[in-house]
């Protein structure tokens, strides 16, 4: 055989025959042959793998699924199995590959070498890092000094971290971002256990509404689970009930999501709760609806006048009554209070009126109304992230600020950034000896750390995510890589964990798992076997490989609770008049900061899709700009993209003048999302942080996040700054696409 | 034996007899941007940055029109998403010299970016103003370019795209169906836009058979079409916003 070549066929049927023949070995071994590079085993070229996985761009918790080519993700859309969004998914949802492969991502751990501000990093080795870590940790003087802040964090993040500070003797961590804040996530749960006596947030049944009255949910947009939302609306609008739902809408300025309502009721500022009242005075005493007697609540409001209330918001007797007929009138009428409301002083007692409207047209747990969310069947989702109230934020800058705390440490959230200025969080932050971020993306906070171990971003992450609020049944939100992690990054999880095994002592106890995957294997075998899950394997293992497959766990069939009003007030109801920070003499106009609906509270603004996608309602792009009322605009004798001084009791900005025809003359509206002085190229220096001009909480508001409470004056300061947008104006109002 | 003549791809798209089309419920439309951000995602559109989107130069493919009617308080804003018409008489067909864009037997109107030499006489033709030039040579700062789709090229600076009705996603499910030897169902493609979609207010299909979806909605007593008196044959159709169906 010398000189003739040998198929690799015939070779191994020698080779085997002579194996066989020399009877040297029993059987023929089967070696499996090692190429060189090895492809993830899932893959074949050019063809595309879908992993399930959670979108982390807000705190709704939609499935996505993410198409992936040769170990890259290239596009992300809902997951079509999952409850909650059904397949659909939002602009920002659609983004999350740019928070993947932005370039201003943190490739490693760092130190600020050059000091803080300097943006000077130079890389550590994680071991280094963990060991300087641990070694701080353990020479704590007294463990009340470690801080921790972490904006949105999953439920595991927080589970994690919640053990970690309790095993070490630490406070903890107090839980706020701004987008949460904006949503009312803590009024929410306030209100919530004040009314039905537990603080998950309700579930509004849009889709099978009749007739919906939003008190400033911008629920179309970014308020809770806009996705959700948006599809229940469509099904509302046009789905197979017959009939067409109402929405009516009452806000001072006209959002995209008031566009897409039938009525828009452009109410004074902080007057929701007073025309809830006012409302709910007309249906008790005309007697109105059919859902039976409203004798038992007469007394909610006995104080109530509508002829005050009329004069309060500007509407007439006559209009307040078509409304209430309107709503008291539909089979199935559901009232929402939003976000925007609880940015004001009467935020409680407003959210009160607007829930009660609910109450007593007897729309809790029926079909098109109110429900509350079935705990999920197992002690480990039981205890979701709560959301913090400014006040705690306010008890930490605190402690900061008078030198209490040694470490601070935050996740997810950009304090700096997100706070109002007055709130002093730079300057407080300067009194703690160590900073640390475990942000991936060099942010306004990050710039004021001594150390970032970024943690990876969400697609390349672990988790899971109890979705609240929740839809029509128990839903669990799985989140798992879909890639192998970009750069040399770290899960804070998994860095709390091996914190934890370094300590030793309770928190070594408490916190007993190797890594991450191991606490959610454990985590997820709670639900194995359990007999409304979604799907059931024999093991614990096939469970777990089931839970990655589809995403996470849900029921199979819907479960909706009734909620029981408990907590329905035994005196009567009132809403005081809400009171604002500024003088109307000096500062004419109230100021409304909204959530953008691309950028949400600005941690969207380092995506240029997000940057390049016009806002609904102006068009405009990459920038911050002000509404204006066209008769306001007459009177301060600007036009667009004029630039104006905007200036509060507490501070000024500069921006370009957007004239508003879907807004009240005394009230000026700006976004938030821009105005970062860093979180990379596409954020920084583009507009301004409209959070700079909040005024102070007042003072017998127990530190209360009143967002929606300042007034401001505007100045044309005599520049242009033509903004981005995508309609063409020609000067008369008449609009063009370009 | 004389050799069996395969039918070309071309002819059996005829043979298909299909025209894909587009039904926008306008009472569902919120406005949200959803389906321009997945439009991105899918098709590589470039980002052009803030200056060159001040100077009208962003390239969405889909856009969301926003209309004012009426003045305060009594005012109403309302939403119209428009993406290239897929005309069945396309203004900008005959007016291209090179024939980059032309009409498939499957009613898309395609744009042949090899062919297209720039200049913009399509651009010019349409009167719905959804094709958009390259002016710059797109840029994707690393890792950024790890996002592109590796179904769809990416253009280069000097021509013109617009929406293809995301014709990579009908190809690849009329392949699949293909292999496993069954007719493409109605609703199985969906383009970017109308899978994202969160108040399903996009609906995808083949106009020509009645049985669909689309070409159901189509035939409401809510159907109109954009700048219809132009006599364009738009394969897009729109349902009037404010009413139902029932």
């Amino acid at each position: 055989m010398v000189g003739k070549e040998i198929s690799r066929r015939t070779f191994f049927k020698v080779a085997a025959g002579a194996a066989a023949a020399s009877g040297l070995s029993p059987q023929v071994r089967r070696i499996a042959l090692e190429p060189f590079v090895r492809p993830p085993e899932e893959e074949l070229p050019g063809r595309a793998t879908w992993f399930a996985s959670t979108c982390r761009q807000c705190p709704a918790g939609c499935g996505i699924i993410v198409r992936v080519i040769n170990g890259r993700a290239r596009k992300i859309e809902g997951n079509p199995n999952h409850p909650l969004n059904r397949g659909k998914l939002c602009a920002r949802g659609q983004s999350g590959l740019q928070v993947l492969y932005n370039p201003d991502r943190l490739h490693n751990a760092v130190r600020q070498s050059g000091g803080r501000g300097s943006r000077i990093f130079s890389p550590i080795p994680w071991d280094e890092a963990l060991n300087e870590l641990s070694a701080t940790l353990q020479s704590l003087r007294d463990p009340q000094a470690l801080a921790v802040l972490a904006g949105q964090p999953s439920d595991h993040l927080y589970t994690i971290l919640a053990s970690f500070l309790e095993g070490v003797g630490a406070p903890p961590a107090v839980i706020f971002d701004l987008h949460s804040a904006l949503d009312g996530r803590a009024d929410y749960a306030s209100m919530s256990s004040r009314w039905f006596g537990e603080r998950q947030l309700p579930i509004y049944d849009l889709a099978h509404a009749q007739v919906v009255f939003s008190f400033g949910a911008n629920l179309l947009e970014t308020w809770m689970s806009p996705v959700a939302q948006s599809a229940a609306y469509g099904q509302m609008r046009q789905g197979s009930l017959g009939g067409r739902g109402v929405f009516v809408q009452f806000e001072p300025r006209l959002s995209a999501t008031g566009a897409s309502a039938d009525e828009w009721i452009p109410i004074p500022p902080g007057s929701e709760g007073i025309i809830a009242l006012a409302l709910g005075r007309i249906i008790v005493e005309e007697n109105l609806g059919r859902a039976g007697k409203h004798n038992g609540h007469a007394h909610l409001y006995r104080n109530v006048s509508v002829a005050d209330a009329a004069q309060a918001s500007g509407f007439s007797v006559e209009e307040l009554r078509r409304l209430a007929h309107l709503f008291a009138e539909a089979d199935r009428p559901l009232a929402i209070p939003g976000g925007q409301l609880t940015g004001h002083t009467n935020s409680a007692q407003a959210m009160d009126a607007v829930m009660a409207l609910n109450v007593i047209m007897r729309r809790l747990g029926r079909s098109g109304g109110v429900f509350m969310p079935q705990p999920v069947p197992a002690e480990r989702f039981t205890s979701p992230a709560p959301t913090s109230n400014l006040d705690e934020v306010l008890d930490l800058v605190e402690r900061m600020r008078s030198g209490d705390v040694e470490i601070f440490m935050f996740h997810g959230a950009n304090p700096i950034y997100e706070l109002p200025a007055w709130v002093g969080f730079k300057e407080a932050l300067e009194e703690v000896p160590l900073v640390i971020s475990f942000n991936p993306f060099v942010d306004e906070t990050a710039v004021q750390a001594d150390l970032i171990l970024p943690d990876h971003t969400y697609l390349e992450g672990w988790g899971y995510q109890v979705v609240s609020p929740s839809i029509d049944r128990p839903v669990v939100s799985g989140q798992q890589p879909v890639t192998q992690p970009l750069h040399d990054t770290r899960s804070t999880v998994d860095i709390l964990l091996s914190l934890a095994n370094r300590l030793g002592g309770t928190v070594a106890r408490d916190l007993p798992w190797n890594d991450e995957v191991g606490f959610l294997e454990e985590s997820s075998a709670q639900l194995h076997d359990n007999s409304i899950s979604i799907y059931d394997a024999r093991t614990p293992a096939g469970f777990w490989s089931l839970w990655r497959q589809h995403g996470g766990w849900w029921s199979k069939r819907e479960i909706k609770r009734e909620p029981e009003a408990v907590g329905m007030p035994k005196e009567a109801m009132t809403v005081p008049a809400a009171t604002f920070q500024g003088d109307e003499a000096t500062y004419p106009f109230h100021l409304m900061p909204y959530s953008s609906l691309t950028l949400s509270d600005g941690r969207g603004a380092n995506q240029p899709w997000l940057q390049e996608t016009p806002d609904p309602m102006t068009t405009a792009r990459w920038n911050t700009w002000i509404e204006i009322n066209p008769e306001s605009a007459r009177s301060l004798a600007v036009r667009d993209n004029d630039m104006v001084n905007v200036t509060s009791a507490f501070g000024s900005l500069q921006a370009a003048v957007v004239v508003y025809p879907g807004i009240r003359p005394d009230t000026v509206a700006i976004p938030i999302g821009q105005g970062h002085s860093d979180y990379g190229r596409f954020a920084a220096m583009r507009g301004a942080n409209v959070m700079d001009l909040l005024t102070p909480s007042p003072e017998d508001q127990n530190g209360k996040f009143t967002f929606g409470a300042t007034r401001v004056r505007i100045e044309k300061i005599g520049q242009m700054k033509p903004l981005a947008r995508l309609e063409d104006l020609d000067g008369e109002g008449r609009e063009s696409i370009r | 034996m004389a050799k069996a003549v395969r039918a070309s791809a071309e002819q059996k798209l005829e043979e298909n007899n299909r025209r894909w089309g587009m039904v926008i419920d306008l009472d569902r439309c919120t406005g949200c941007q959803a389906c321009v951000v997945a439009c991105h995602a899918e098709n590589n559109v470039p980002v052009v940055g803030e200056h060159e989107a001040t100077r009208g130069h962003s390239m969405h493919w889909i856009r969301i029109e926003r209309y004012w009617e009426g003045e305060y308080p009594n005012v109403k804003a309302r939403f119209m998403p428009v993406l290239c018409q897929h005309c069945g008489e396309a203004p900008c067909e005959p007016v291209c010299p090179v024939f980059a864009t032309y009409h498939t037997p499957e009613g898309l109107n395609a744009q042949v970016y090899n062919r297209c030499i720039g200049t913009r006489f399509c651009g010019a033709a349409c009167p719905y103003k959804v094709r958009a030039f390259n002016w710059f040579r797109p840029d994707f700062p690393e890792p950024l370019d790890q996002q592109l789709n590796p179904d769809v090229s990416v253009r280069q600076r000097g021509i013109i795209e617009k929406c293809s009705f995301c014709v990579q996603r009908i190809r690849r499910v009329e392949l699949d169906a293909a292999a496993s030897g069954r007719e493409v169902e109605d609703g199985e493609v969906q383009p970017a836009c109308v899978q994202s979609c969160p108040p399903s207010a996009l609906i995808f299909g083949d106009l020509n058979d009645p049985e669909s979806e689309a070409s159901q909605f189509s035939r409401s007593r809510r159907a109109f079409r954009l700048l219809d008196f132009l006599g364009t044959d738009p394969a897009v159709v729109y349902l009037k916003g404010g009413e139902t169906n029932v």
